[in-house]
C-alpha cells in the first residue's frame, strides 16, 4: 500500500546577499580560503569526524572536492572554480579569492546591480587586453631554449603547497624530475602537429623525496616478486612482442546477466572457460609473443601456461596505465578471447626489473616513445597527495606553456600592478564608455576603485603572518615588511625583495602602503631584461591566470545577478 | 550534509597541544632501560605487556586528526625501516612543545618553520663526523666464532651520559683481584701497519681542523671517512693538541666486525641482537653453500628471517635454525617420525587450499544450477581428486599460502601426507628457489614440473618442550640444501611478553640490517644529540652576532620572513635544542642513574657545558667515550672486550625518524582549521558545536 504524502510548498528567498547567514557562510568560506594561499599559507585538516583518513592541504582541488557545502549561492561558487581547476590545474585559489572580495566588495557599493556588472565587465575587458598587450608591464616571454624560466615556474608551484612538506634540495631536485618527465614527453619526430606523450605518477610512499626519479618508458608494480627465470627470447628486430587484454583473463563471466544457467550434470563451466583461455595462450605462443599484459586478472592457470613457454605476463595494471601502455607500445587493446588480429600487438624494446625502496617493478622500456614514469616519493600519505597534486598541476602549467609561451609575475606582483594600471586608466574614462556602459563617471570610478580594491586584497592574502604590505610607485610590485617595523627607518631597509623577486631595494622605488588610493602611472620599462639577470623569480601560469581572472569577474557577476532561490524542499 | 570547520585558537594551538600530550604516553619506552606498559582491553580482558610505541598506538583510541596523523607517521617509519619510531614519537612531542613556547613568544609561524627545518638540516650535516664505516666485508670477516658468555651478565651502556655505579666498578676491582692475574690488560691487540697503511688517505685532514676547529669541521672533505679515535692519551691543551689529536684520529679504525657492531646496536638488549646476530651468519654461511664461487658481496636479505613464537616455554631454548621452523598439530607426530631422514618431494600452494576457493579477481560465474536432482557431496570428490593428484606426484609436503580444508587435513594424515599452512609469501618464495617447485594456485595446476625435490622434514627438539606449554603443537623443522630462509625461534615463559619478544628480535633485525645497508654507523649512547645541542648553541651564540644572511636554502626568499629571521632565530633554535634536551634527559632518567628528570636534565646541562667549552666538541665527545671504556676495562674485564664496548645508532633511520618528528609538527603547526565534511548535523557534540561554524 502506497503512503500518499502532501506535497511541501518550494521555498523562495530573495535578497539574498543581504542575508545574515549568507554573508556570514561567504565570509567564513572565504577566510578558509584566503588563509590557504601561498607558500606561507595555512593548512588545512580535512576529515570525516568518525575516524576516515585526515587529508591536511591548502590546495583548491582537494579542499572543494571535499566540501559540501549546502547554500546555492556557495554552490556556484565552489563549482564554477571547480571547473576552471579541472581544466587549468593552476590558480584556484586565485579564483576562489578574488571572486569573493569582488562580491563583498560590491555588495557594499549601493549601485544597482545591473550597472556594477556591466562595468566589471568593460574593466575585465581593460585587463584582459592590457595582458595580452605587448606593452603588459607583468608578464615575460618564456623561452624554451633556457631551462631556468621553466623551473622558476614549477618551482613556484611547488613552493606554493606546504603541505608538501619539501625544504629548498628536495624542490629543487622534484622541479628537475617534472621538467625532465615533461621534456620526455615532447615526441622527438615534430610533425605538423605534434601531441606531446604522457608522464605517468608511480606511487612510492613511505620513502624519501630525494629518492624520487624519472624514467622513460612505463614502470608497473609487481604485486610480489615474480621469477624470471630464462632469458626472454627476443624477435630478430631485437624487440619484444607484447599483446595488451582490456578484458579480464580471470575465468569468469563478465557480465552473466540476470536469469540461471543450467548446465548438465558432469560439465564444468569453470574447465570450459579455461580451455577457452588455454586457446588464447596457444595463439599467443603462436604468434610469438614476448609479454601479456592484462588490465585485469589473468588465470592462474594460463599464467603458468604462458610461463612454461617463456612468456611474461603483467596483470592488474589498472585502468590508467591502459592508455599510456597503448601509445607505448603501439599496441591496441585486445578486448575478445576468440580472436586476435595480428595487427594489434604491440612493441617494446626491452624489459627488466627494478627494485625501489622495498618494492618490485617491472619496466617497460620503450623504442621510441614520449612515454615516461615519474617515480614520487614522499614521507607519508597526506604530504605525498599533496605532492602529487602539485607536480600535475605542475605538468598541467607545462603543457599550457608550450602552447603560449607567456608567464605572468607571481608573488602578488601581477595583482598589485594589475590594480595600479586600471586605477591609472580610469583616472580619466572616455565619454563613450560611460555611454556604452549606461552610468555616471562617479558609478564608473565607484565600480572600479572596487574592482581595484578586490585585486589588490587578492595580493594580501598571502601575508599571513600579519605582515604590512606596500607597493612601490614606480612598477606597482608587491613589497611586504614585518609588522611591528621601527619608526625611523628608512623603507628600503626593511624591503629585501619584491613579491615575484624581480626587483631589490632598488632607491627610487618610492614605497607607500597597499590600501592605498592615489594613482600615479608606472613605469612601461621593459622586464624582459631584468628577468634574464634574476635568479629566482616566482612566475604563474599565464593561461591559467587569465582564464580564472575571467572565471572570477564572471562567476562574481552571476551572483550579484540572483534575485531570488527557489527550492524544491520535497 | 553539514560541513563544519573549527578554527585553531593561535597562541594555544590545539592541534600541537594534542600531538605533545599524546606522545607523552611514549615517554618510558626511550632508551636501553625500557619500562613497559600494560594493555588491557576492557571488555575482552585480554592484557599484553608492550615497550614499543606501534602497539601502543595500534590499542590506543585515536579519533582525532592529529592521532590520526601520528600513527599515520609513525607507521610509516615502521613501513620503510623498521625501527626509530621510538625517537620520532619522542621528539615529535618534544617539538611540539617547542613549537608552542614559539607561539607563546610571538614568534610567526612562518618564522618557526623556516628557521626549524634549517636547524635541523644544520644539526644533520654537523654529526656526519660521528659517523663510522663499516668494512664492506664485515660479515665475511665472522670467521671466528668467539663468544662472549658475560654479555648477557653485563648490563652497562658505555656512554658518558650513562653514569656507571662506582659500586659496580669496585665490585668487579674485587673480582678481578681475587682471580688470578691471567688475564692481564694488553691493549695494542692490532698490528701497527695497519693503521700506517690507512691513513694515506686523511693527509688533508689537520689543516681542515686548524683552520676551523668551532664550526662544520669535517663535513667536506672527511665525511665518510671519519673514524673512532683511540685517544686514551689525548691530552687536551688548547689549538695546539689537534695537531696531536688528528694523529691519533688516523689510527682509529673502522668498524670491521660483526661481533662488534652486534653488540654496539643491541643498546642493552643482547639476547634478542645475538640471535639476529647468529642469523645473519647463519644466512651467510647458506649463500655460500647455495652460490658456490660467488664473488657477489654477501647481503644481508631480512625478507628470508622468520620467526616462530613459543610461548610458555624457558628463555634458554631462543635459538636460530636454518631453514623454516614452525607449530603444528600434534597429530601429525608420527607422520613426520615416518618421513624424518628422506628426501621429500614437496609442492606450493599460493592461495587457499580448499574447494570453494577462487584467485583473486575471479568474480563467479553468475547463477549456475546443475541439471540434476541430488548433487554428490562436492568438497568429498575434490578431496579425493586433489589426494589422487598429490599421490601420483608422490608428493609428501605441501606448503600452502592460506588456510587449508579441515577435511583434506584430515585425509591427507591418513595418507602419510603433510600440509603446513599458512606459510608467508618469502618461505614459499625461498623454497621454491631452492627446490625448484613452482608455486601454483590450484592443484589442478600440478604437473612434475612444479614439483620441488630433496627437503626435509624433522621433529624439533622433540620431546625436550612440554607440549603442554604450546597447546598440544609441535614444532618442525623444514630444511632444503641452500636454503637462505633462517628461523629465530623466540621463546618466553611470560605468554603476555611474547610479543614484546617478538618485537624487539625485529627492531635489533632492523638495526643491524639499516648499518649493513648504509655501511655506517653512528657513534651512539646520546653523542649524537649532544653534538647537535652544542652546534645549535654555536649557533644561537653566532647568531646574537651579525651575520650575514645566508638564503640559499629557504623556500621564502621575498617575504620579510627571511628578513626578520635574525631577530628570532636564537629563541626558535633553543626551542628545537630543548627537545633533543628533553630527549637526552628522559633516556638518562630512564637509565636509572638519576633519581629525577630535573636531575638527568641538569647532569645532560654540565656535560653539554664541558662538551661545549672544550672547543672542539666531536674530539671531546670521542675522548669521553674512550675514557669510559678504559674506565670499565680498568675494572677488570678482559682486554678483548674493548672492541665490543662500544655503542652505535643507525644512521638513516635515526635521521629520518628526526625529519619525520620536525615534518609531523610543521604540519600541524601550519594547521589553522580542522573541517569536519559530511557529518550530518546531530551527529556533532552539543558541546563541540559552540566552536563549530557550520558552512
Amino acid at each position: 500500500m502506497s503512503r500518499v504524502k502532501a506535497k511541501k510548498p518550494s521555498l523562495c528567498t530573495y535578497e539574498l546577499l543581504t542575508k545574515d547567514i549568507i554573508t556570514k557562510s561567504i565570509s567564513v568560506l572565504r577566510e578558509i580560503v584566503s588563509s590557504c594561499y601561498g607558500p606561507s599559507g595555512r593548512l588545512k585538516q580535512l576529515h570525516n569526524g568518525v575516524g576516515g583518513s585526515v587529508c591536511t592541504t591548502s590546495s583548491s582541488s582537494s579542499l572543494f572536492s571535499n566540501l559540501s557545502v549546502i547554500h546555492p549561492i556557495l554552490k556556484i561558487l565552489t563549482t564554477s572554480v571547480q571547473n576552471h581547476v579541472s581544466r587549468f590545474s593552476d590558480c584556484g585559489l586565485f579564483t576562489a579569492i578574488l571572486c569573493f572580495n569582488l562580491v563583498e566588495h560590491f555588495q557594499r557599493l549601493n549601485l544597482s546591480s545591473a550597472t556594477v556588472i556591466k562595468i566589471s565587465k568593460h574593466l575585465l575587458s581593460l585587463c584582459i587586453d592590457y595582458l595580452n598587450s605587448e606593452i603588459c608591464g607583468c608578464r615575460i616571454s618564456v623561452d624554451f631554449s633556457n631551462l631556468k624560466t621553466l623551473l622558476c615556474l614549477v618551482q613556484s608551484i611547488l613552493t606554493s603547497k606546504p603541505a608538501c612538506l619539501l625544504n629548498k634540495k628536495e624542490a629543487d631536485h622534484i622541479s628537475t624530475l617534472i621538467l625532465k618527465a615533461f621534456l620526455l614527453t615532447i615526441p622527438e619526430k615534430a610533425t605538423d602537429h605534434a601531441i606531446l606523450g604522457k608522464s605517468i605518477i608511480i606511487p612510492l610512499k613511505d620513502e624519501r623525496v630525494m629518492d624520487s626519479t624519472v624514467l622513460p618508458g612505463i614502470v608497473i608494480e609487481m604485486p610480489e616478486v615474480q621469477l624470471i627465470k630464462c632469458p626472454i627470447k627476443k624477435l630478430p628486430s631485437d624487440a619484444l612482442k607484447v599483446a595488451l587484454f582490456c578484458i579480464s583473463l580471470s575465468g569468469d563471466i563478465s557480465d552473466p546477466g540476470e536469469g540461471t544457467l543450467v548446465i548438465s550434470y558432469g560439465v564444468s563451466l569453470e574447465n570450459a572457460i579455461l580451455d577457452q583461455l588455454l586457446n588464447l595462450g596457444n595463439q599467443l605462443i603462436n604468434d610469438h609473443v614476448n609479454v601479456v599484459v592484462c588490465q585485469k586478472v589473468i588465470h592462474p592457470a594460463l599464467k603458468q601456461y604462458l610461463h612454461q613457454h617463456h612468456i611474461i605476463t603483467i596483470d592488474r595494471v589498472g585502468i590508467s596505465l591502459m592508455e599510456p601502455l597503448g601509445e607505448m607500445t603501439g599496441a591496441q587493446p585486445i578486448g575478445s578471447l576468440n580472436f586476435i588480429s595480428s595487427t594489434s600487438y604491440g612493441y617494446v624494446k626491452d624489459l627488466c626489473t627494478a627494485n625501489f625502496g622495498s618494492k618490485h617493478y617491472f619496466h617497460l622500456i620503450p623504442n621510441d616513445s614520449s612515454v615516461c614514469s615519474l617515480l614520487l616519493c614522499n614521507r607519508n600519505e597526506t604530504s605525498w597527495n599533496e605532492l602529487k597534486l602539485a607536480c600535475q598541476t605542475a605538468q598541467h602549467v607545462l603543457q599550457l606553456t608550450i602552447r603560449e609561451p607567456l608567464a605572468l609575475l607571481g608573488g602578488g606582483c601581477t595583482e598589485t600592478h594589475l590594480a595600479c594600471f586600471l586605477r591609472n586608466k580610469v583616472a580619466s574614462v572616455p565619454e563613450c564608455v560611460l555611454k556604452v556602459n549606461d552610468c555616471t563617471e562617479i558609478e564608473y570610478k565607484i565600480v572600479a576603485d572596487a574592482f581595484c580594491s578586490a585585486l589588490q586584497s587578492v595580493a594580501c592574502s598571502l601575508e599571513h603572518d600579519k605582515g604590512k604590505i606596500l607597493i612601490d610607485r614606480k612598477y606597482g610590485h608587491f613589497w611586504s615588511i614585518q609588522p611591528d617595523f621601527p619608526a625611523n627607518v628608512k623603507w628600503q631597509d626593511l624591503v629585501l625583495k619584491c613579491g615575484c623577486g624581480l626587483l631589490g631595494n632598488q632607491e627610487d622605488l618610492n614605497w607607500c602602503f597597499l590600501p592605498s588610493i592615489h594613482s600615479f602611472s608606472l613605469q612601461n620599462a621593459s622586464i624582459q631584461q631584468v628577468t634574464n639577470s634574476t635568479d629566482h623569480l616566482t612566475l604563474d601560469c599565464f593561461t591559467a591566470k587569465l582564464h580564472g581572472l575571467q572565471v572570477a569577474v564572471e562567476t562574481a557577476s552571476l551572483i550579484l545577478d540572483l534575485s531570488y532561490i527557489i527550492e524544491d524542499k520535497n | 550534509m553539514v560541513m563544519a570547520c573549527r578554527n585553531i585558537n593561535r597562541r594555544k594551538h590545539i592541534g600541537l597541544q594534542q600531538l605533545s600530550s599524546l606522545t607523552e604516553t611514549g615517554r618510558s619506552f626511550l632508551g636501553p632501560v625500557k619500562s613497559s606498559k600494560f594493555i588491557i582491553g576492557e571488555r575482552s580482558h585480554e592484557s599484553v605487556l608492550t615497550c614499543s610505541i606501534l602497539r601502543l598506538l595500534e590499542n590506543l583510541d585515536l579519533n582525532s586528526s592529529v592521532g590520526q596523523l601520528l600513527h599515520e607517521t609513525v607507521q610509516s617509519q615502521k613501513n620503510a625501516y623498521g625501527t626509530g619510531t621510538n625517537t620520532l614519537l619522542f621528539l615529535a612531542g618534544a617539538w611540539s612543545t617547542a613549537a608552542l613556547e614559539c607561539l607563546q613568544q610571538d614568534i610567526p609561524i612562518s618564522v618557526i618553520v623556516s628557521v626549524m627545518s634549517e636547524g635541523l638540516k644544520s644539526c644533520r650535516k654537523e654529526v656526519v663526523p660521528l659517523q663510522i664505516s663499516l668494512t664492506t666485508d664485515i660479515v665475511d670477516n665472522t670467521g671466528d666464532t668467539r663468544r662472549y658468555p658475560f654479555l648477557g651478565t653485563l648490563s652497562i651502556i658505555p656512554s658518558p651520559l650513562v653514569q656507571i655505579p662506582s659500586d659496580w666498578i669496585q665490585r668487579e676491582k674485587l673480582r678481578k683481584d681475587v682471580s688470578s692475574q691471567a688475564s692481564t690488560p694488553s691493549f695494542s691487540s692490532r698490528p701497527s701497519s695497519e693503521f700506517s697503511s690507512r691513513s694515506s688517505y686523511s693527509q688533508s685532514v689537520p689543516q681542515i681542523m686548524l683552520q676551523a676547529p668551532q664550526t662544520n669541521l669535517f663535513t667536506n672533505s672527511y665525511t665518510s671517512k671519519s673514524r673512532l679515535s683511540h685517544s686514551r692519551h689525548f691530552n687536551k691543551s688548547e689549538n695546539m693538541s689537534y695537531q696531536t689529536s688528528s694523529e691519533e684520529y688516523h689510527n682509529s679504525h673502522k668498524c670491521n666486525d660483526l661481533v662488534q657492531l652486534a653488540v654496539g646496536l643491541s643498546h642493552g638488549d643482547h639476547s634478542s641482537m645475538a640471535l639476529v646476530e647468529a642469523a645473519v651468519k647463519c644466512q651467510y654461511q647458506n649463500v655460500r653453500v647455495r652460490k658456490k664461487n660467488c664473488t657477489v658481496p654477501f647481503r644481508f636479505d631480512i625478507s628470508k628471517i622468520s620467526t616462530c613464537c613459543l610461548p610458555g616455554i624457558p628463555e634458554s631454548f631462543s635459538c636460530v635454525y636454518s631453514g623454516y621452523i614452525t607449530l603444528i598439530s600434534i597429530n601429525y607426530t608420527t607422520i613426520i617420525r615416518e618421513l624424518q631422514n628422506q628426501p621429500l618431494r614437496v609442492v606450493l600452494i599460493d592461495g587457499d587450499f580448499k574447494e570453494n576457493y577462487h584467485h583473486l579477481g575471479f568474480n563467479g560465474l553468475g547463477k549456475v544450477k546443475t541439471e540434476l536432482e541430488s548433487v554428490p557431496d562436492q568438497e568429498r570428490q575434490w578431496v579425493d581428486y586433489i589426494l589422487e593428484i598429490l599421490t601420483q606426484l608422490n608428493v609428501k609436503l605441501v606448503m600452502v599460502r592460506g588456510n587449508v580444508s579441515e577435511n583434506l587435513m584430515e585425509r591427507c594424515m591418513h595418507s602419510n601426507l603433510l600440509i603446513i599452512g599458512p606459510v608467508s609469501h618469502h618461505v614459499l618464495q625461498d623454497f621454491a628457489e631452492v627446490t625448484g617447485a613452482v608455486q601454483v594456485t590450484y592443484a589442478t595446476q600440478l604437473n612434475e614440473d612444479c614439483v620441488g625435490s630433496d627437503v626435509n622434514v624433522s621433529l624439533w627438539r622433540a620431546g625436550q618442550l612440554n607440549p603442554k606449554d604450546v597447546s598440544k603443537r609441535v614444532a618442525i623443522l623444514i630444511k632444503a640444501e641452500g636454503v637462505l630462509l633462517v628461523t629465530a625461534v623466540l621463546t618466553s615463559p611470560i605468554i603476555a611478553q611474547m610479543q614484546a619478544k617478538e618485537d624487539h628480535f625485529w627492531t635489533c633485525a632492523y638495526r643491524l640490517y639499516h648499518a649493513l645497508v648504509d655501511e655506517k654507523v653512528f657513534l651512539g649512547g646520546g653523542a649524537v644529540e649532544v653534538l647537535c645541542l652544542s652546534h645549535l648553541q654555536g649557533l644561537i651564540e653566532q647568531s646574537h652576532k651579525k651575520v650575514d644572511l645566508d638564503c640559499s636554502g629557504q623556500l621564502l626568499t621575498t617575504s620579510w620572513v627571511a628578513s626578520s629571521q635574525e631577530l628570532y632565530r636564537p629563541a626558535v633554535l633553543k626551542a628545537l635544542a630543548g627537545g633533543w634536551h628533553r630527549y637526552l634527559s628522559s633516556v638518562v632518567y630512564n637509565t636509572g642513574t638519576c633519581s629525577s628528570e630535573s636531575e638527568a636534565s641538569t647532569f645532560i646541562q654540565n656535560f653539554l657545558q664541558k662538551t661545549t667549552g672544550s672547543g672542539c666538541p666531536i674530539l671531546y665527545l670521542q675522548k669521553e667515550y674512550n675514557k669510559v671504556i678504559s674506565g670499565i676495562l680498568n675494572s677488570g674485564l678482559p682486554s678483548k672486550l674493548k672492541e665490543i664496548l662500544r655503542v652505535y645508532d643507525v644512521v638513516t633511520p635515526k635521521m629520518e625518524a628526526w625529519r619525520r618528528a620536525l615534518d609531523l609538527v610543521l604540519l600541524v603547526l601550519q594547521t589553522d582549521a580542522e573541517i569536519i565534511t559530511g557529518a550530518e548535523y546531530t551527529q556533532l557534540n552539543s558541546q563541540e558545536t559552540e566552536e563549530l561554524l557550520l558552512l
